[in-house]
């Protein structure tokens, strides 16, 4: 067993311990990826302190994870236009839509979050979307993006709140969130974050099954290089030859 | 042998899946628009990647073992694991392990008789 520690082995050891340490490695990268789903699921920020939508994220910034369900105070001017109903939000049992109007963050150009104003049976019950100014409460969520396909592009109804498929609607740039209106608009319903679709479980236990399969390849490589270290140098001169008179 | 039947085995399921999600599942998830029906198919269908995962982990152990018992070269057991993750060339090494057991372990490969 001595012999495996000579230099000329060093190489062999080297490359053991890089292959366990990425696999090591992988796999607490899907476990983190997990875990983060699972915790973004679990916490309830959603009776915080608000703070205001510009310390929370700028126009350009990712969704930062943390942060879902973050109530944020934030100003700016309605883009009327730019109204969509958003379907399958079930409240009491009833399937409906969201009403949601771009609020443009301080000038009427500037970029705009999407705002939930309220909840509607079916978009022509909704009142005229609101001009003007204004300041709310919202909490704040992260755009939706389950791929889900619009059958409909020409209309305002969406099946879901994605960034991408609002932008169509309006002329100024989108934040990367959206947010739901505390207190809905008179004429309107409340909107909740309990109306949200189910999220497939799927994607996230897809994580852990990938952590999972990381760990058992950094114990495999472990295994071989444990057979290999306390292999006796005969059998391993015997491997060697083996298949060389095959070719 | 038990082993080397499981080895077939595993290597057809791995290859299968291999291809299947590296040239059918993997093309229609990234190239479709986003968001339309062919493009949720290979969403669903990437689901695959899974089970081509687990399956490999098995594949992994079994041609581990059988490399021992056959007394392979260290390149050619590597390679052999290797053909996992690489698509179509699990197919013609599977093709490669089957003559080398045919020429150097003719025993294995006669069938019993039943």
């Amino acid at each position: 067993m001595s012999s495996k520690l000579a230099p000329r082995y060093w190489g062999a050891h080297l490359l053991a311990l890089v292959l366990v340490a990425a696999a090591v490695a992988l796999g607490l990268w899907q476990y983190g990826a997990w875990q983060a789903h699972r915790d973004a699921q679990a916490a309830d920020l959603t009776s915080a302190e608000p703070l205001p939508l510009d310390r929370v994220l700028g126009p350009d910034d990712p969704f930062p994870g943390d942060r879902v369900g973050q109530p944020v105070t934030v100003s700016g001017t309605w883009v009327p236009d730019g109204t969509v109903y958003v379907s399958g939000r079930e409240r009491d049992g009833v399937e409906g839509y969201w009403v949601v109007t771009p609020l443009a963050v301080g000038g009427p150009d500037a970029p705009a979050l999407p705002v939930v104003r309220g909840w509607v049976a079916h978009p022509d019950d909704a009142p005229a979307p609101p001009t003007g100014t204004t300041a709310l409460r919202a909490w704040l969520q992260p755009p939706e993006g389950t791929g889900q396909a619009d059958d409909d592009p020409s209309d305002d109804v969406l099946p879901q709140l994605r960034i991408a498929d609002i932008i169509q609607h309006v002329d100024q740039d989108l934040y990367g969130a959206y947010g739901v209106a505390e207190e809905p608009e008179r004429g309107l319903d409340a909107a909740s974050l309990e109306q949200l679709p189910d999220v497939g479980a799927l994607t996230s236990i897809r994580n852990l099954l990938y952590a999972i399969e990381w760990w058992f390849f950094g114990a495999f490589a472990v295994f071989i290089w444990w057979r290999w270290v306390t292999e006796t140098p005969e059998k391993e001169r015997e491997e060697d030859s083996g298949d060389v008179p095959v070719g | 042998m038990k082993l080397f039947q499981t080895y077939r085995v595993l290597a057809f399921i791995v290859g299968v899946l291999l291809a299947f999600c590296s040239f059918v599942a993997l093309p229609l998830r990234y190239l479709p628009t986003q968001g339309s029906n062919l493009q949720q198919l290979g969403e669903t269908l990437s689901l695959l990647w899974i089970a081509h995962g687990w399956v490999f982990m098995a594949y992994v152990v079994v041609t581990f073992l059988l490399s021992r018992k056959l007394r392979w070269s260290i390149v050619f057991t590597l390679l052999n694991l290797a053909a996992g993750l690489i698509p179509l060339l699990i197919f013609w090494m599977e093709h490669q392990v089957n003559l080398k057991v045919r020429a150097e372990h003719p025993e294995l490969v006669t069938p019993s008789a039943v």
